[in-house]
């Protein structure tokens, strides 16, 4: 094939297509090759409740992965570092608001949109308004926010308790499928057409593709940029208050840890670091390929040291498959 | 006459105020005069070889961050591999047998170039966005630690704290002791990072890493090995996060996984507080220095101003935030300023 028909075929609609499922599929695979590992090597690795449990511990990273995944598609290198920080503070914070009642619900959930608003207006502002790199700025946040929640812990216990509807929510299951599977179901069509099917969606992703073509075509590509921060934060917050369902009770570290599973969830799932794509449905294959790993490296035996030594080797292998620019002399 | 006189030394004066570094030098020096006042005895040789001590490591991380950033790239894992590095040489080591202190010398600076290497082929072969390949190189860094060293501890030998306080070596010669008295090893680190970037910026790869960072395009356009030129300048950073690791080792005599974590993040708004643009192709690796002074010197006003520790993550992440947006302001007032006196 000349060069000239290779271009032609790589600019054309069907090229792209297939190159977007070509990503899917290679989650996908990835998924399925990690359980015939585990059926081989770990006893009834394969097991319905297996399965439905990594569902369930997999639909928290794809939620965390949905804030990142939309500070991402706004381009600029935006990525949300303080996603997981964000949501233990919500968590510590509306758990003494709760106390175990469900009529105090609203005001955590109120608490929690304030929380995130606030937080998102600052990371937003700093870096598309000042145009500090994301990565930086979001580190540095998560910084703060670990340390508002050091002091407001310092020389006492966490107290309060998530209320019974949010248990039920994130917690119980229906039947043998966990409620907050049933969550994900709902939210993922939400996203792909908000994202897919409207203005505010192609504006996002306007921004994130070409920032000067969305400029000339009238995107206040700043603004853009500041909102999906807040709406990343102020889901984060909400994700909090599942969290907070989930375990039932609030502590200090228990929202750092997806920080770095939600991006490496986003890029497994194929979608471009350099923003302006955004399918969240190979997001949730990202989630659920991680968990998977994790569930197979903790049968191992290799505990957190083999969980982050894995999420590293992934990330940066499918970094440079995906990310790769080089140069050729 | 007289006038004149003034407009002369007014117009100097002026030029002082409106270099661009004049900002940093007055806060260096607002910084060192205000721990000065409130740490007792700032002037006697103890207290200023403990603050020599406890500056070194970010002194040295930031210098090698410097590096990176001048060459277009940035490193998010160097809190995690100077963890790493500890982590290896207290695995090498064994108490009571010196010779195996040599060994930990040796692996570790191999397991420290590797990691550069890792880094460097990663941003500059494969050219993937730096923060994003450095966080996830930094997840496998913080594992392998993990691996070694599940929870903090592990062997020296005992002259390994010729990094750190000769004095407490017992069978180290007398001249040697002297000399540590006279000069801390801290200060020897870095004068050994200083004396290796003079040495490098006044070769073809220093002038290449400015280059490459400030317009790889044209740095690649007129025959630079651009990839290689990345690579090296991750290379010069794990030389500088080597001896970080060398000066942790000698003073805590164990590894610790975690112990890198917070210094990261330090080391890159030190850089940013030096005037160096995270965009990369400009400022001094020195200046890099004064960032972290300056940095340090603040830690060391929060620690003497007796805020509880619970604040520390909490302010220190203020701080940051504050001196990385006071920079980018006034980097871009001084640069609007600059193109309205070119228009003008």
């Amino acid at each position: 094939m000349s060069t000239r028909s290779m271009t032609n075929f790589q600019d054309s609609a069907a090229y792209k297509i297939i190159d977007r499922h070509k990503k899917l599929i290679i989650a996908f695979l990835l998924i399925v090759f990690l359980f015939v590992i585990g059926e081989f090597t770990v006893e009834t690795f394969l097991t319905l409740s297996q399965v439905l449990l990594t569902l369930k511990l997999a639909s928290f990273i794809a939620l965390f992965a949905l804030c990142q995944m939309i500070a991402i598609a706004g381009g600029g290198s935006g990525l949300d570092l303080s996603v997981g920080y964000m949501a233990t503070i919500t968590a510590v914070f509306t758990a003494a608001i709760m106390e175990g009642r469900n009529s105090h619900l609203g005001v955590a959930v109120l608490a929690a949109l304030g929380l995130g608003l606030v937080v998102g207006l600052i990371n937003g502002t700093l870096t598309a308004y000042l145009r500090l790199p994301p990565l930086v700025v979001t580190l540095a946040m998560a910084n703060i926010l670990q340390g508002v929640i050091n002091v407001y812990t310092a020389g006492k216990n966490i107290t309060g308790r998530p209320s019974p509807v949010l248990q039920t929510m994130a917690a119980k299951s229906t039947g043998i499928f966990p409620n907050i599977v049933f969550l994900l179901l709902i939210i993922t069509p939400i996203v792909m057409i908000l994202l897919y099917k409207t203005k505010l969606g192609l504006k996002l992703f306007g921004s994130g593709a070409n920032e000067t073509a969305a400029y000339l075509s009238g995107v206040n590509v700043k603004l853009v940029r500041c909102t999906s921060y807040i709406i990343s934060s102020t889901l984060a917050s909400i994700i909090g208050l599942l969290l907070l369902g989930n375990m039932g009770i609030a502590f200090k570290d228990m929202g750092s840890n997806y920080v770095m599973p939600s991006i490496a969830a986003v890029v497994v799932g194929g979608v471009s670091l350099t923003g302006g794509d955004g399918n969240y449905i190979g997001v949730i294959l990202g989630a659920i390929f991680l968990q998977t790993l994790t569930n197979l490296l903790v049968a191992l035996g290799w505990g957190d040291a083999g969980k982050w030594t894995g999420f590293g080797i992934v990330l940066f292998a499918l970094l440079i498959l995906y990310l790769s620019n080089r140069r050729k002399r | 006459m007289n006038g004149k006189n003034n407009n002369a030394v007014a117009s100097a004066l002026k030029r002082f105020v409106s270099n661009h570094d004049f900002p940093r030098l007055l806060i260096l020096i607002a910084m060192f005069a205000l721990t000065a006042v409130m740490q007792k005895n700032f002037f006697a040789m103890k207290s200023i070889v403990r603050n020599i001590n406890s500056f070194t490591p970010l002194i040295l991380l930031t210098m090698g961050q410097a590096v990176v950033i001048i060459s277009g790239g940035l490193d998010l894992s160097v809190g995690t591999a100077l963890s790493l590095l500890t982590c290896v040489a207290t695995s090498v080591m064994r108490q009571g047998l010196p010779i195996t202190g040599v060994y930990a010398l040796l692996v570790t600076f191999a397991v420290a170039m590797a990691m550069g290497l890792i880094n460097g082929i990663g941003i500059g072969f494969f050219r993937v966005p730096p923060l994003i390949v450095t966080f996830a190189t930094s997840y496998i860094w913080l594992g392998i630690a993990l691996f070694l060293r599940p929870t903090p501890g592990g062997e020296t030998v005992d002259w390994f704290q010729v990094f750190y306080k000769i004095r407490n070596i017992e069978s180290a010669p007398a001249s040697l002791k002297a000399f540590g008295e006279i000069i801390p090893p801290a200060l020897v680190l870095i004068i050994l990072g200083c004396i290796l970037w003079w040495i490098i910026s006044r070769t073809k790869t220093g002038r290449y890493i400015y280059a490459v960072g400030g317009n790889s395009e044209s740095a690649y356009v007129t025959g630079i090995n651009t990839s290689w030129v990345q690579i090296k300048a991750c290379l010069i950073n794990s030389v500088f996060i080597f001896l970080a690791a060398l000066f942790f080792v000698g003073q805590s005599r164990s590894g610790d996984a975690r112990m890198g974590d917070p210094l990261t993040l330090k080391a890159i708004a030190a850089v940013v507080v030096g005037g160096i643009a995270l965009t990369g192709g400009r400022g001094s690796v020195y200046y890099a220095f004064v960032g972290a002074l300056i940095f340090s010197f603040v830690s060391k006003i929060i620690f003497f101003a007796n805020i509880p520790n619970a604040f520390q993550t909490l302010f220190s992440g203020v701080i940051i935030i504050i001196a990385i947006a006071g920079s980018q302001l006034y980097t871009l007032s001084s640069r609007k300023e600059m193109e309205e006196s070119k228009l003008t």
